[in-house]
Parts: C-alpha cells; sequence; structure tokens
C-alpha cells in the first residue's frame, strides 16, 4: 500500500474509532411523529436533547445502542436554549465523555453523531467554522459560547453530540439554531441547564416587571445630568420587583451597577443566569436629579402558569 | 495534507470513470459510469442509460457507443459494453467492512463539472432509517454517505479510503447521499456470465 492511501486509512480509521466511541452513549429519542431525534446520555440516567424536538411531554421512549427500548421521562425544557432533559433508566449505557470547547478553533476537525434506531451511530463530518463568545440566541437564551461549523445536521441528527477527533463531546447541535452553518450549543451551557432543568424544570429567569424604551435627554439636560439618556420607563407592574423598590413611570434607568445603560439588551443581559433574589443598584434619572435604588431581582412569571 | 492524499486516492480512481450520455446524443447531459473491476464492463444508473445505447465520454475525451447489455430498474443499475475502449477497472469493495464515520469520496460530474471529487464520511449501510423517507426507498438496502452530491454523479463511484468502489451513486434524499451497493453490482455481474 502506497504511503498516501496509507496515511488516509488512518485518518478514515481516527475517525471512525470516534465515531464508535461517542456512538456507546446516544440514544434515538422518541417524542414526535415520524422521524426521531438524537439525544445524549449526559449523566448516568440523564439525556439531552433539543427541546424543539420533544413534541409531547408524555410516552416518550428512548432507542439504546444495543437496540432495546426504555421509557424516558421528561425532567424539563427550556426553549430559550433550545435544550431539553430526560430521565431514563440508570446504568444502561456509558455516559458521554466530554471536550472543552474553549481549545476548538475553526479549522478543526469534527463530527456530528445521531441515532435514529438500533442500527448503529450516524456521522457527518466537517470542520469549525467559527468560535466566539457569549451571545443571544433569537429563542431568547444565553449561549456561554459561539460555536458554528460547517457539518451537515441531517434529519433527526438535532439533539445529536458534535465531536472531536477524540470522540468527546463538544456540546449538542441545534437544527434550530442552525441555518445556514451548523450551531452547537457548548458543554458550558448544557451543565447549566441540565442542572437548572434537573432542580426546577425550568431555567428561572431574572426579572423587574417594568417596560422601558431608550431616550436621549435634551443638551440641557443631559449637561446637567452628566448623562446622555438611558431608559425611560413606560409601565410598572403591580408588586413587581421595580415596584417594590419604589421605581416610577417617568424615571430614566442611566445606570446599573455604576455601569451606564442605554439599550433595554443591557438590562436584559443582566437579568439572565444565576441572579433571582440578588440586588440590581439603579441609577434614576428623575425630576432633574440623579437617585439610586436598590431592585431586587424577581423570578420571570411563566407563561401558562 | 489530507487534501493531496485525497487527491492522489481520485487520481486512481479518474481513468476508471466516465461520463455516460443516453443514447447517441452529443449533449454533455448525463450521468457518469465506472468500469468495474475485472469484469471489462462499465456499470451506471438505470435512470442514466435509459435506451439500448449510451455514449460513453473517457477521462482523456475520447468518445465511443456503448451497448446496454443488462438491466435492473428496481435497484437503478445498467451494464454497458464498449467493444472500442479497454479502460482500467476500479476495484470493487464491501461497504459492510466499514464503519460509520469512515472517509469516503465520490468521483463525477457534478452538473457537467468533469471528474469532480467530494469527499465525506459513511453514514450507515443498510436500509432507511424508518420515518425518513418514501417506503418504497426504506424497503432496499443502501450505503449512506454524507457526501455532497449532485445531477451528474449519478452513476459514478462513492470509494473508501483505499480507493475501493464500495457503491453507485444513485440519488440524494433528506440531503443524504444513497448509493447502490458494490454487492448489487456484483450479483447483476454474475447473470451475464
Amino acid at each position: 500500500m502506497s504511503e498516501d492511501s496509507s496515511t488516509l486509512l488512518a485518518l478514515s480509521d481516527q475517525l471512525a474509532d470516534a465515531v464508535a466511541r461517542a456512538g456507546t452513549s446516544l440514544v434515538a429519542v422518541h417524542a414526535r411523529p415520524r422521524l426521531p431525534s438524537t439525544g445524549v446520555h449526559w449523566r448516568d440516567g440523564v439525556v439531552v436533547t433539543t427541546e424543539a424536538t420533544i413534541r409531547r411531554d408524555r410516552e416518550i421512549e428512548v432507542t439504546l445502542p444495543d437496540g432495546a427500548r426504555a421509557s424516558a421521562t421528561l425532567a424539563g425544557r427550556d426553549r430559550g436554549t433550545d435544550l431539553a432533559v430526560l430521565r431514563i433508566p440508570e446504568g444502561r449505557l456509558p455516559v458521554a465523555s466530554l471536550g472543552e470547547p474553549s481549545r476548538l478553533q475553526p479549522g478543526h476537525l469534527v463530527l456530528a453523531l445521531a441515532r435514529l434506531d438500533g442500527a448503529g451511530p450516524r456521522a457527518a463530518f466537517g470542520a469549525v467554522a467559527a468560535t466566539g463568545g457569549r451571545w443571544r440566541c433569537w429563542k431568547g437564551g444565553e449561549i456561554d459560547r459561539f460555536l458554528q461549523s460547517d457539518v451537515t445536521l441531517y434529519p433527526g441528527f438535532g439533539g445529536g453530540p458534535l465531536v472531536d477527533m477524540s470522540g468527546r463531546v463538544q456540546g449538542i447541535n441545534s437544527g434550530g439554531l442552525s441555518r445556514p452553518l451548523a450551531t452547537t450549543i457548548p458543554v458550558e451551557t448544557v451543565n447549566r441547564v441540565v442542572a437548572q432543568l434537573l432542580e426546577r424544570g425550568y431555567v428561572p429567569r431574572g426579572w423587574i416587571g417594568a417596560a422601558m424604551q431608550p431616550v436621549r435627554f435634551d443638551d440641557a439636560t443631559g449637561q446637567r445630568l452628566k448623562r446622555e439618556g438611558g431608559l425611560l420607563l413606560l409601565a410598572i407592574e403591580p408588586d413587581a420587583p421595580a415596584a417594590a423598590a419604589g421605581l416610577l413611570v417617568g424615571d430614566v434607568i442611566v445606570a446599573i451597577n455604576g455601569e451606564r445603560v442605554d439599550h433595554p439588551e443591557e438590562l436584559r443581559d443582566r437579568l439572565d443566569g444565576d441572579v433571582v433574589g440578588r440586588s440590581l443598584q439603579v441609577e434614576l434619572a428623575r425630576g432633574g436629579a440623579i437617585v439610586a435604588r436598590d431592585v431586587v431581582v424577581g423570578e420571570r412569571p411563566r407563561a401558562g402558569r | 495534507m489530507i487534501a493531496s492524499f485525497l487527491s492522489a486516492a481520485a487520481a486512481q480512481l479518474r481513468p476508471s470513470v466516465v461520463g455516460i450520455l443516453d443514447g447517441t446524443d452529443r449533449g454533455e447531459s448525463g450521468g457518469a459510469g465506472i468500469a468495474w473491476g475485472k469484469s471489462g464492463l462499465i456499470v451506471t444508473n438505470a435512470h442514466v442509460a435509459t435506451g439500448p445505447d449510451v455514449t460513453v465520454v473517457v477521462a482523456d475525451g475520447r468518445r465511443a457507443r456503448g451497448e446496454v447489455v443488462a438491466r435492473n430498474t428496481r435497484r437503478d443499475l445498467a451494464v454497458v459494453r464498449v467493444r472500442e475502449l479497454a479502460l482500467p477497472g476500479a476495484p470493487p469493495g464491501d461497504p459492510a467492512r466499514l464503519r460509520p464515520g469512515s472517509l469516503v469520496f465520490a468521483v463525477g460530474h457534478p452538473f457537467g463539472v468533469r471528474h469532480a471529487v467530494s469527499a465525506g464520511v459513511l453514514q450507515a449501510v443498510g436500509r432507511l432509517p424508518r420515518g425518513f423517507a418514501m417506503s418504497r426507498l426504506g424497503a432496499a438496502e443502501w450505503v449512506q454517505a454524507d457526501v455532497r452530491l449532485a445531477p451528474g454523479n449519478s452513476g459514478g463511484p462513492l470509494a473508501d479510503a483505499t480507493g475501493h468502489v464500495i457503491g453507485v451513486a444513485a440519488m440524494i434524499v433528506g440531503g443524504l447521499a444513497l448509493a447502490v451497493p458494490a454487492g448489487d453490482v456484483n450479483a447483476l455481474l454474475a447473470t451475464l456470465q
């Protein structure tokens, strides 16, 4: 055999090894009509998949690598990060070996994997296309790291893992967040959301109970207050954290925890993560002067509850 | 680096891959075909060679008339004999010996681009997963691969990392490349003996 073909064969074997290794912790998730989606055995008895592929709350089953079916219960779902967590019987299959997405760079070779039945793991091959820091996806959730690759997410690949060349799981691939490149929800975000979903069944989000819009001060007011503008409060819900802290309609929030705010997104960013019960020091422009109030972040009421 | 190894593997296959134009049509549409092993025959898709004759276009540009000597429309295979040409046959392989994730590559003429190479990995060998496609396709065994194919790849080879032909590229379903397993080609050729 020539050197060329033996090198190619070595790469081919390495890819197949990575698929086989990661494939031992993959299940097919039957929670929608027709084609199943893929799930990753994240902790013993805990399977992670994408939220959008869970179309029913009951009578969910998984197909294990040995082809056996097991019943699963929905432990929780978070539309914002497109993640859902299922509980399955413990001790039935190995737990996924997790990687460190922070080490991935554009150009690293990766595989997207799926399991759609008892026949074996399925693979798609490509390279990391782009990496970056924290971002907010269009579904509203905060993702700890930007990770996109040029792998094709075929039907049923949603909820499956992105794995590196050693078969370590770098995150969960989301079909719903992917256009045109495949978007992966990284290990850090999955760990965080899994912990919250197992504890409460949902991901609590911070809330102060006020509606607002950005405003700019006129030059005279701006010079007097030494501020350019802020967030004008348009409505305050009764009994909400903003009301309890004494905020009033017409106040303009100019800073939070000492940092100026110009856009509602900047407040929203401070209401994500583990913030419920913590205090925000809010500076307000009121009646031509600056006043400070502490707002204790509440938990955003959940639709339909 | 990988790219050069892959291009070497593809270059080895290239003389065995032909263009197939339906009938004696001199146009540039059509599909691909493979000189198959030691058979002295060319294999393509039945949907590429629909009539009794085809025009075969070799890598060096020569053209010859080919006669369709066998056909299996259920498996979308046709076998072509060309009397004037002696082409090097590509070695057949066995897709069942490959594991998911193994490197594969296709050589064909996507949208008329001659002898284009596309690379990817094997996804599965066997029936399509339930719910993936129409039942007619689901009943047959396929080599299923994560490889980008286009019209013009039909009838061309899907090969493994050692350059052995594991299937005949036939169609794309749900973005997935489907090839007829090499074993089905061997079975059809055996009926000609």
